[in-house]
């Protein structure tokens, strides 16, 4: 008897659980419309980014936004299986040259119909126009974050070089005078894969290909287009640097390249925007940014990635909460010169313009670099082909391969690649 | 069997749970998988049927030869040396030594980490420029040593790290192996006067036979998985020597979007793995019976 009643009290017991509400909240009128976003901001960049949602928040009582920060590594994976579950969060933020995995597919929203006009030619047009496709605008940039150059100017002061190199002769002569009056190196770019992939390699030969006239692939994206002597000068630089001049350490990783600099080991550094941030926190460091100067030819034309703003398409799309994230995007590019402060170059005219920003150390040396740079080719096979000649720019340099017959094998692996997409 | 029970109903009703959950996290994505592998398929769109394209396209891929020749390096590597270790390991704890004791769970404790931090841990004491190993060869006079940037060494570099972070589990199998022996054996063997050599190599050795045959199988087929240390400690470089096969299959499927590719790989790894654990199963299981 006794059994069957606590049986049955067990029994209700589960049941009232299995039915518990939480407790009714207020009427949603004065609630602030909640969004999530997903960071892939980590380090440096995470922290300022964080407090620009902070402020975002403080700003205003109609929209919330919780953030939470993903690895860098895992983002894009993550990202991937949410939208094919339509489990997105409501704001992403996506790299201007991943837009082409996502877009096709339908899994970010239009904007257009939710931007208006002033707003837009308040951006700069050329990393506005890199999130359009067939017509239609599908994120908006937040910032533009191509390479630069950073030189150490106690190096310098020490060595007697007083104006800055900008050719390719230039900077190997200066280099070298470097090497006898300092011991330190001339150049540091990475040139084999650490933690991550030589990323300023890569970069810098695609950046050199354009600043030559000529480009990395076909314009219609067909066909690689590096093996010619335009490709040849810009690889023979990169190689001989390190070989034949021996002004850049060889094995050198995109870490071990950054802390180089870092302990004044080297005059000139090469790496995108957001490494300022991080070298302005080291104390000692004497160093200057300016835009990424034209090696070959005239144009600075530097690689340039962009860090966009998308709205995932949901199964049951919210235009609450569509406007509430439209709003955010909007707020976050308005105040670009608080992401600025990692580092980055902000997109819209109006922030270029504010006191705040102007302020803001060595930022306003790069900001024309935005004029210059120059978004990856749009292709579904880029990442492949980037990662790919990545691997094979970093044999040709570290093993001193013969460069026509690299640059050969570089072309036919590249469109081999190309012809699988 | 108690009469009145009904244990058959009681058992299916018990492995329910897990077989709900093997179903659908083990067996239904294996299926899939296959099913994927025979369409073109970019994970946000709709996939293509294309038959046994993918299948050709990876016996031509150069990338795929390359990558599967880099995990078979590593399988080569790390076998006799994780097996060798943990016999060693095992033979120290099973003995006499005071400190016998203590020994085991510093051999085991590695083994506990997860991958991520042992590799990142692995990829800073080696790396090149301020690793602390370079520092102290620097110390001693010597030239720094670019572990996981040079490609003669990128490969035992990882290597090492795992020697480090796994011998710990093959030396529990050993152990329980070496402990199942009876002292009986040894005690005999040391009246007919053999000494510790004589009865590790005759005695220790053979009787340990099932349980070496059981660790070479499960340690070729986790060598065979590599991926993790790889691809944080040295990212498949320097310049793409150390990319083994699953780096190839996640990067093809998650990077580059092809999903299909990517499925058919996975199933080329695991009929090339099946083909071996069978073999050995084959050739030293019988000889287990002799």
């Amino acid at each position: 008897m006794k059994k069957r009643i606590v049986f049955v009290f067990v029994l209700l017991l589960t049941i009232g659980i299995l039915f518990a509400q939480p407790a009714q909240e207020t009427s949603s009128s004065d609630k602030p419309v909640e969004l999530t976003f997903w960071s892939l901001f980590t380090g440096g960049d995470g922290e300022f980014f964080d407090a620009m949602i902070k402020e975002f928040n403080e700003s205003q009582n109609e929209v919330k936004m919780v953030n939470s920060m993903v690895k860098f590594d895992d983002y894009y994976t993550k990202l991937t299986t949410a939208l094919a579950a339509k489990t997105a969060p409501d704001v992403v933020v996506c790299h201007q040259a991943n837009l082409l995995n996502y877009v096709p597919n339908g899994s970010f929203l239009a904007l257009d119909q939710y931007i208006d006009k002033t707003t837009l030619d308040d951006f700069q047009q050329e990393p506005l126009n890199a999130c359009r496709f067939d017509g239609k605008l599908y994120s908006l940039p937040l910032d533009v974050h191509p390479i630069v150059f950073y030189y150490n100017k106690d190096i310098l002061k020490e060595a007697g070089i007083t104006t800055l190199p900008s050719s390719a002769e230039d900077f190997i002569k200066d280099s070298q005078i470097i090497k006898e009056k300092t011991g330190k190196w001339g150049m540091l770019v990475d040139n084999t894969t650490g933690t991550y992939k030589a990323y300023t390699l890569t970069r810098l030969f695609f950046s050199m290909m354009k600043q030559e006239g000529g480009s990395f692939l076909t314009s219609d994206n067909k066909k690689a287009n590096f093996n010619n002597e335009k490709g040849v000068a810009a690889l023979n630089f990169l190689k001989d640097t390190v070989n034949t001049y021996k002004i850049n350490p060889d094995q050198l990783d995109y870490d071990a390249a950054m802390n180089q600099f870092k302990l004044g080991e080297g005059a000139f550094y090469f790496n995108g925007v957001w490494a300022t941030g991080t070298l302005e926190t080291v104390k000692g460091l004497n160093f200057g940014a300016a835009p990424l100067p034209a090696f070959f030819g005239k144009e600075d034309w530097a690689w340039a990635g962009s860090h966009t703003l998308a709205i995932p398409t949901q199964k049951n799309q919210d235009p609450k909460k569509v406007q509430a994230a439209v709003k955010f995007i909007e707020w976050m590019t308005a105040h670009g010169e608080l992401w600025a402060k990692a580092g980055h170059i902000p997109t819209r005219k109006s922030v270029a313009a504010k006191d705040s920003f102007k302020a803001l150390p060595y930022r306003a040396d790069y900001v024309g670099a935005a004029q210059y740079a120059m978004p990856s080719p749009s292709t579904a096979a880029w990442n492949e082909i980037y990662g790919t000649s990545s691997d094979l720019l970093e044999a040709a340099v570290t093993k001193n391969q013969d460069t026509k017959t690299a640059l050969a094998n570089m072309e036919k692996v590249v469109n081999e690649i190309i012809s699988k997409y | 069997m108690i009469p009145g029970n009904r244990d058959t109903r009681d058992g299916i009703l018990f492995s329910l749970p897990f077989l709900v959950v093997f179903f659908f996290f083990m067996v239904y994505p294996l299926l899939f998988g296959l099913y994927i592998s025979f369409f073109k398929w970019n994970i946000l769109s709709s996939p293509t049927f294309i038959g046994w394209k993918n299948y050709v396209d990876l016996f031509r891929d150069a990338k795929f030869y390359s990558s599967l020749l880099h995990t078979l390096e590593f399988v080569v590597i790390t076998t006799p040396i994780l097996l060798l270790l943990g016999f060693a390991m095992a033979l120290v704890v099973t003995g006499k030594s005071p400190m016998a004791g203590l020994l085991e769970t510093v051999f085991f404790i590695p083994y506990i980490f997860s991958m991520t931090v042992v590799a990142t841990l692995w990829a800073w004491i080696m790396q090149k420029d301020f690793g602390i190993i370079n520092q102290a060869i620097l110390l001693l006079g010597g030239q720094r040593i670019g572990w996981l940037t040079d490609e003669k060494y990128a490969m035992w570099s990882v290597c090492i790290a795992t020697f480090w972070w796994t011998a710990g589990f093959n030396m529990v199998l050993f152990t329980a192996g070496i402990k199942q022996i009876p002292q009986e054996v040894y005690e005999s063997a040391e009246i007919d006067g053999a000494n510790s050599w004589q009865r590790m190599t005759h005695i220790t050795i053979p009787l340990v036979a099932p349980t070496t045959v059981l660790c070479l199988i499960l340690q070729v087929i986790a060598s065979f998985n590599v991926f993790g240390q790889v691809y944080v400690m040295t990212g498949g470089g320097p310049a793409g020597s150390t990319r083994v096969l699953i780096q190839y299959i996640y990067e093809t499927g998650f990077q580059y979007f092809r999903m299909g590719y990517s499925a058919a790989m996975s199933y080329v790894l695991f009929v090339i793995m099946l083909i071996v654990s069978v073999a050995q199963y084959a050739v030293l299981g019988k000889r287990k019976e002799a």
